[in-house]
C-alpha cells in the first residue's frame, strides 16, 4: 500500500490524462475493491467484472470523485457497493470491454471457491442478502464503516452527506442488518465497528 | 490460483485497457481555482477574464483586450440548462461568461472546460468558486448551455464581447513579457502582488523551479508535496526589464505555525 503523499500525485498526474499514474491508483486499491466485490456478489467472475467497472467509473466520472483525506478508496468502494447490488445496470457500459479481456486458461469456478472458503461464503451469501434490503446509501455506509473500518465522518465525506446524517442513517441500518442477519457471528462485528 | 486474488491475466489486460482509456479520454482542464496566496498569475484566468474586463485589471502584453457589448445578462438555474443571450451585435466576436457554483457539483462550459464544486467551496466568497471563460461565437446559436451533475444549481453571467489580440512585450535584452497565450508562455510572466497593488513580472525559470517544475517521478513529486506542506517558495517580482525588482511572488499556499516561507535564491532545488 503506498502513502496517502504517492496516491495524492498519482491522482493529480491522473487527471492529467497520465496513464501510468491511473495504473499506480489501479495498483493501489485493486485488491481492496476486489475483496469487497468478492464479499458483495460471491462469485469471482462477477467480481472481477464488478472491479472493471468500478475503475471505469473512477475515470469516467474522475471530475465529480470525492477524495477522502487524500484517497479515492472510499469512493471507489461506495461505487463497488452500488454496481454489486445492481449488476445488469451497474456493468452495462462496459460489457463489450470486459468481455474482450482475456482471463487465465485455468478457469476458477464457484465450486474451487466454495471448497476454500466454505464459511466465508456462506457468511458472505448471508451479508449479501441481508445488504440488499438496505437503501443504497446506507449498504454503502456499512460497507464503508464495518468492512472497511472507516470512520462515520470518512464514510460521509465519501458520500457526501454531513456527519451527523451519516450516524444516523448508519444506526438505522445497523438495527435493519442486525435483524436481517440473525445471530450470525458478523453481527457483532459490524455493531462494534460501527458504535465507535 | 487462490481465490482471493484476481486472474493475473485479467488483471494485466484490465491495467493496460485503463491505461489506454486514460490516455486516450479527451482532456479535462484543470479545477479553476483563484489563487489563495500573496499573489496572482496572470495567465489564462486573466485572458479568459469577463470579470477581469469589468474590474479593469492591469492588462498586460499577450493579453487579448475585451470591451463589454451591451449589458450583462445574469441568470440562475438548476440542473443542465440554457440561458439566452439574443443576437449578436455586429462587432462580437466573443462571449464572455461568468459561471458562479451555488450548490456542490460539476458544471460544463460550452468549450469542454470544466468546475467543480464541493461543500468547502460554498463556505467562500462567491469570488472563490466563480470560473470565468471566453468562447468565440458560434453562428446561429444565440444561448448558452451549461451542463451540469444532476441538481447543480449555478448562476451565469453572460455578456457578449469584441476581442482584440495583442502580442507579448521584447526587453532590451531579448526576453518576452506578459501573459500565457495561445503562442505558449513567455519569459517574463506577468503577476499582480500585494493584493493587486504591485503589478510586475516573474521570470519563467524561476516560477518552473519553485512550483516543483522540474520534479520528474511520482515519487519525486510525493516528496516535493510533503515539503510543500510546510513551506512556501518567494521568487523576485521584477520590472518588464527582467532585472529592477520590485516586490516577491509566494508560491504555495500553505499555512500554519511551522510554515517557513524561503527565498528560491536560499534553497539548492538544482534547476
Amino acid at each position: 500500500m503506498g502513502s496517502l503523499t504517492e496516491e495524492s500525485a498519482a491522482w493529480a498526474a491522473s487527471l492529467e490524462n497520465d496513464g501510468n499514474a491511473f495504473a499506480v491508483i489501479f495498483d493501489l486499491h485493486r485488491d481492496r475493491v476486489y475483496h469487497h466485490a468478492l464479499r458483495m456478489t460471491i462469485d469471482v467472475h462477477v467480481a472481477e467484472d464488478v472491479v472493471a467497472a468500478t475503475f471505469f467509473e473512477l475515470w469516467r466520472r474522475r471530475k465529480s470523485v470525492r477524495v477522502v483525506d487524500g484517497s479515492v478508496l472510499p469512493w471507489l468502494l461506495v461505487t463497488t457497493t452500488n454496481i454489486s447490488r445492481n449488476l445488469t445496470r451497474g456493468i452495462r457500459r462496459y460489457r463489450a470491454l470486459i468481455a474482450s479481456l482475456p482471463r487465465a486458461t485455468e478457469m476458477r469456478s464457484s465450486e474451487d471457491l466454495a471448497l476454500e472458503t466454505i464459511e466465508e461464503i456462506r457468511l458472505a451469501a448471508k451479508v449479501r442478502e441481508a445488504m440488499g434490503t438496505l437503501p443504497p446509501a446506507d449498504a454503502a455506509l456499512i460497507a464503508l464503516t464495518a468492512f472497511e473500518r472507516y470512520s462515520p465522518a470518512q464514510a460521509a465525506a465519501a458520500l457526501g452527506i454531513t456527519e451527523g446524517a451519516a450516524r444516523t442513517r448508519l444506526h438505522r441500518a445497523r438495527v435493519r442488518i442486525a435483524a436481517a442477519l440473525g445471530n450470525l457471528e458478523v453481527d457483532t462485528n459490524v455493531t462494534k465497528e460501527t458504535s465507535r | 490460483m487462490s481465490t482471493m486474488e484476481m486472474d493475473p491475466v485479467f488483471t494485466g489486460a484490465l491495467r493496460e485497457a485503463l491505461k489506454a482509456t486514460v490516455m486516450d479520454s479527451p482532456r479535462v482542464r484543470r479545477r479553476w481555482r483563484w489563487r489563495t496566496g500573496t499573489g496572482v498569475l496572470l495567465g489564462v484566468t486573466l485572458v479568459a477574464g469577463g470579470v477581469a474586463v469589468a474590474s479593469g485589471l492591469f492588462s498586460p502584453p499577450g493579453a487579448p483586450v475585451d470591451t463589454l457589448l451591451g449589458s450583462v445578462i445574469s441568470a440562475t438555474r438548476t440542473g443542465t440548462a440554457s440561458v439566452d443571450i439574443g443576437a449578436p451585435p455586429a462587432t462580437a466576436t466573443d462571449v464572455s461568461l461568468a459561471l458562479t457554483c451555488l450548490t456542490a457539483g460539476s458544471f460544463d462550459f460550452p468549450d469542454g472546460s470544466s468546475m467543480t464544486c464541493d461543500a468547502t467551496d460554498l463556505t467562500r466568497p462567491s469570488i472563490y468558486r466563480t470560473a470565468s471563460e471566453v468562447v468565440p461565437l458560434t453562428a446561429g446559436v444565440d444561448s448558452v448551455t451549461i451542463q451540469t451533475s444532476p441538481d447543480a444549481t449555478w448562476t451565469l453571467q453572460v455578456t457578449y464581447v469584441n476581442q482584440v489580440k495583442t502580442s507579448w512585450g521584447v526587453n532590451a535584452n531579448g526576453q518576452t513579457y506578459g501573459v500565457s497565450n495561445q503562442q505558449g508562455t513567455p519569459d517574463l510572466i506577468a503577476v499582480v502582488v500585494d493584493q493587486g497593488k504591485t503589478q510586475g513580472y516573474v521570470e519563467q525559470r524561476e516560477l518552473n523551479c519553485a512550483s516543483g517544475g522540474d520534479v520528474k517521478s511520482l515519487s519525486e513529486a510525493a516528496t516535493w508535496n510533503e515539503t510543500s506542506k510546510n513551506r512556501n517558495i518567494t521568487i523576485p517580482v521584477y520590472e518588464n526589464d527582467g532585472v529592477t525588482i520590485i516586490g516577491t511572488f509566494t508560491v504555495g499556499s500553505a499555512t500554519g505555525p511551522n510554515v517557513r516561507t524561503v527565498p528560491l535564491s536560499s534553497l539548492s532545488l538544482g534547476c
